[in-house]
């Protein structure tokens, strides 16, 4: 990281005290401005709120709770993790120590997965395809704090009769920060009563023959769908945004400081003590994509949409659903990458490390340009 | 008391305004007959919109009628003298209310602005002055948002970004929206540039200073085009206000460097540049992109939407223009009003008005709202005087050919 000039923290300095530390982390003078607005909003919110409580806890005023909070943030702290949550889409998703915090990115990659979903439903209907009229399933693996199995059913809820929507990880703290999440979302009107009934989040391992005694993902969504063990659930849509990063660049500076140090590994690096030998994957950092594509094909989905780190990764995990596809002679497959960036004018350097999403399309009668 | 009125107005509508309210009453008739065969959608609005002209122009001429015939009545020798004396009674109030007719004719005949029945985005932007200009585009922004809360219409401030510097009351641009139907009508009298004279606080030898504010009234669009009618779904590709997606480019602020998981930045910045115009909004005031990118195309749309009216009114300006010379009108760019502290008066320049209670008017009161209505019939007048020229020009031209 380059050394911030000392005329720019001096500049920082004459418009506000508190500018420097906030541009420890920011980087850059807009960017700290704005961190310094959302911190002193919340402040004097939150001290208002206390009056308005009479409570005698906290007898701090504004100022010195803006002035703790900066120094906090200037210790490398996520704002998200001081303000306590992040909006994504339209929702308000709470944020906690141990569970990442959603990006903007993957934002991205719901709102177009939900278009999509609705896209191929109208086209195509879904209830054709089951025996009779039956919920439309989704299942979030590695959902964190929930946010795109809250966000799907927000942007779907409105257009679709009935819906399911499984998240599972096998956190604790991440399924309770999820249930949270889906109850506070309810309460302040962003997604509609029916969420209540319709999402559900369990505990469930991703990866196969794992020695602790969690269920495996298969498993938790039989169970959820109430089937005995000689049948096989089955879901129509399969997202994720899995453990992606290598553990060599968890430490080699591509990983940001403030990541590493504040967000769980648990949810950024694949576990070591998994092995990848046997297995179709080169690369740790693609062992959740494996399980994931084993498990898509189990449960016949019709769309899967996985995020990954960069663009070669993503075409890394597009070849494992070639050769997995092959050995499980599925044909008329349909691959995609989409780029985060979408709409987005980048130039060409950073387009090749943001993050892009492999969608797999097995929707019948789907048919758009292949890999 | 009722003879000023009659001076103020003018008894009589001009004949090219009574020949365009004939016109139109003729096409009201036609069309509601066509109405009592098949229903139309598109007639039914129009008739709408024509009825309480050719209801105006009806009761205009009932009045017209009765005064001829009160006339013969009275020219008439053979008249019992006791009807006569009631016939000069009617005639009398009769007389009295063709200036209420023919100001409801009026009324009735200035087209609605299309924008009307929206709601709006307000945008105050400090001009010349230098440091003055942005203290007082903050006093600006306060005597809005009291104007708005007193008159019970929701507002919220969706953009305010404050000039580089140690005082945080410096403004460099805000947008306020405004939720209530048809609050662009209300303050559609608010575009165009506002003059403050005044000790600025920074000022250390009392000399009065001059600076501007601009302030632009916007219409704001509802987030799906669907639900409005088609002259301004912007959805639609053959509507006037129509914004193609692809002549916007979309650029957010990324630092270079891996994303994604890697990363946990907080810039929410979006900047949106609709090409062919170069007109620029960046949004970066909601920790969300997504929210911020919704409300860089509502200011977008709404800015292209003012743009396109503007453009469209010009022309009929330059038309009329060719005309008759010298049709006034006043532009966004336009010195519309004067804040003086000194004397603590706000004056008006398009109507004239002047008040002396700027505390009051500050205060978004009483004073502005009476300064506000000025403008109003001011910009009615400005209409039927337009309406007028049309005709005439209309005229010319068939006389010519």
């Amino acid at each position: 990281m380059p050394r911030i000039s000392n005329l720019a923290i001096l500049r920082a300095r004459q418009q506000n005290p508190l500018l420097p530390l906030l541009l420890r982390e920011c980087r850059s003078q807009d960017s700290a401005k704005n961190e310094l607005r959302w911190l002193q909003e919340r402040a004097s919110q939150s001290i208002l709120r206390k009056q308005a409580a009479r409570s005698t806890l906290a007898p701090l005023g504004w100022r010195r709770l803006l002035r703790s909070m900066c120094h906090t943030r200037s210790r490398g702290m996520p704002l998200q993790y001081i303000l306590g949550d992040q909006p994504f889409g339209e929702l308000d998703i709470l944020c906690r120590k141990g569970v990442l915090i959603p990006r903007a990115e993957t934002e991205t990659f719901t709102i177009r997965t939900a278009k999509l979903i609705l896209d191929n439903i109208q086209r195509h209907g879904h209830h054709e395809i089951g025996p009779q009229q039956r919920s439309f399933r989704i299942v979030d693996l590695c959902t964190g704090s929930g946010c795109i199995a809250l966000l799907l059913h927000a942007l779907l809820a409105p257009h679709l009769g009935q819906l399911s929507i499984l998240g599972i990880d096998v956190s604790p703290v991440a399924i309770e920060l999820a249930n949270k999440n889906l109850t506070h979302n309810v309460q302040q009107g962003l997604l509609s009563n029916r969420a209540k009934a319709e999402i559900s989040f369990q505990r469930g391992n991703v990866l196969a023959n794992d020695d602790t005694k969690l269920l495996s993902a298969r498993e938790v969504l039989r169970v959820y769908q109430g089937l005995p063990c000689d049948m096989e659930p089955e879901c129509d849509v399969l997202i994720s945004n899995p453990p992606y990063i290598s553990p060599e660049s968890f430490r080699d500076g591509t990983t940001s400081r403030s990541v590493r140090t504040f967000e769980p590994r648990l949810a950024l690096v694949p576990p070591l003590r998994n092995s990848i030998i046997g297995l179709e994957v080169d690369r740790r950092e693609d062992l959740f994509y494996y399980h994931i594509i084993l498990l898509s094909f189990q449960v016949r989905t019709k769309l899967v949409v996985l995020e990954c780190g960069d663009r070669s990764q993503a075409r890394r995990v597009a070849t494992i659903l070639k050769t997995l596809s092959n050995s499980y002679r599925l044909d008329a497959l349909s691959i995609e990458i989409w780029s985060s960036a979408g709409t987005f004018i980048c130039d060409e350097v950073s387009s090749r490390n943001e993050p892009c999403a492999v969608v797999l399309h097995n929707w019948p009668g789907y048919s758009k340009g292949g890999f | 008391m009722a003879g000023t009125q009659y001076n103020q107005l003018g008894s009589e509508p001009s004949s090219s305004l009574l020949s365009r309210a004939r016109s139109l009453a003729v096409e009201h008739s036609k069309l509601s007959a066509h109405l009592a065969d098949s229903f139309d959608g598109r007639v039914a609005k129009r008739v709408g919109e024509l009825r309480p002209i050719a209801n105006v122009l009806e009761e205009w001429d009932r009045a017209n009628e009765s005064i001829t015939e009160l006339n013969s009545l009275l020219d008439d020798p053979d008249t019992d003298p006791e009807l006569k004396s009631l016939a000069i009674e009617d005639l009398e109030t009769t007389k009295a209310a063709l200036p209420t007719i023919s100001e409801n004719l009026k009324q009735a005949l200035v087209p609605r602005h299309p924008f009307a029945a929206l709601p709006c985005l307000l945008e105050i932007r400090p001009g010349a002055g230098g440091d003055e200009a942005g203290l007082f585009a903050f006093e600006l922004l306060r005597m809005y948002t009291a104007f708005c809360s007193r008159r019970g219409f929701r507002s919220s401030i969706i953009k305010l970004e404050v000039g580089d510097g140690p005082a945080e009351d410096r403004l460099s641009e805000a947008v306020v929206e405004v939720e209530a139907d048809g609050a662009y009508e209300i303050l559609r009298t608010e575009s165009g540039v506002h003059r403050v004279q005044r000790v600025p606080a920074t000022e250390t030898k009392g000399r009065t200073h001059t600076s501007a504010v601009s302030v632009m009234v916007l219409p704001s669009f509802p987030e799906t085009g669907g639900s409005m009618d088609n002259a301004l779904n912007f959805d639609d590709p053959n509507s006037d206000y129509y914004v193609d997606p692809q002549e916007v480019r979309s650029e957010k602020m990324r630092a270079s460097g891996a994303g994604g998981q890697h990363v946990n930045k907080t810039e929410s910045a979006i900047r949106l540049t609709h090409i062919p115009t170069g007109i620029v909004v960046s949004m970066q005031d909601s920790r969300s992109q997504h929210a911020n990118r919704k409300k860089a195309w509502q200011i977008l749309r709404a800015r292209l939407a003012e743009a396109r009216q503007e453009a469209r009114e010009q022309e009929l300006v330059e038309l009329r223009r060719g005309v008759l010379g010298g049709v006034a009108r006043m532009g966004r760019g336009d010195k519309i009003r004067t804040y003086n502290y000194g004397q603590s008066r706000c004056t008006d320049h398009r109507s004239g008005t002047t008040i002396h209670n700027l505390d009051d008017v500050l205060d978004g009161g009483e004073g502005l709202e009476t300064i506000m209505e000025s403008v109003r019939s001011w910009l009615v007048d400005q209409e039927v005087a337009a309406l007028v020229a049309d005709e005439l020009a209309k005229d010319k031209k068939t006389a010519r050919s």
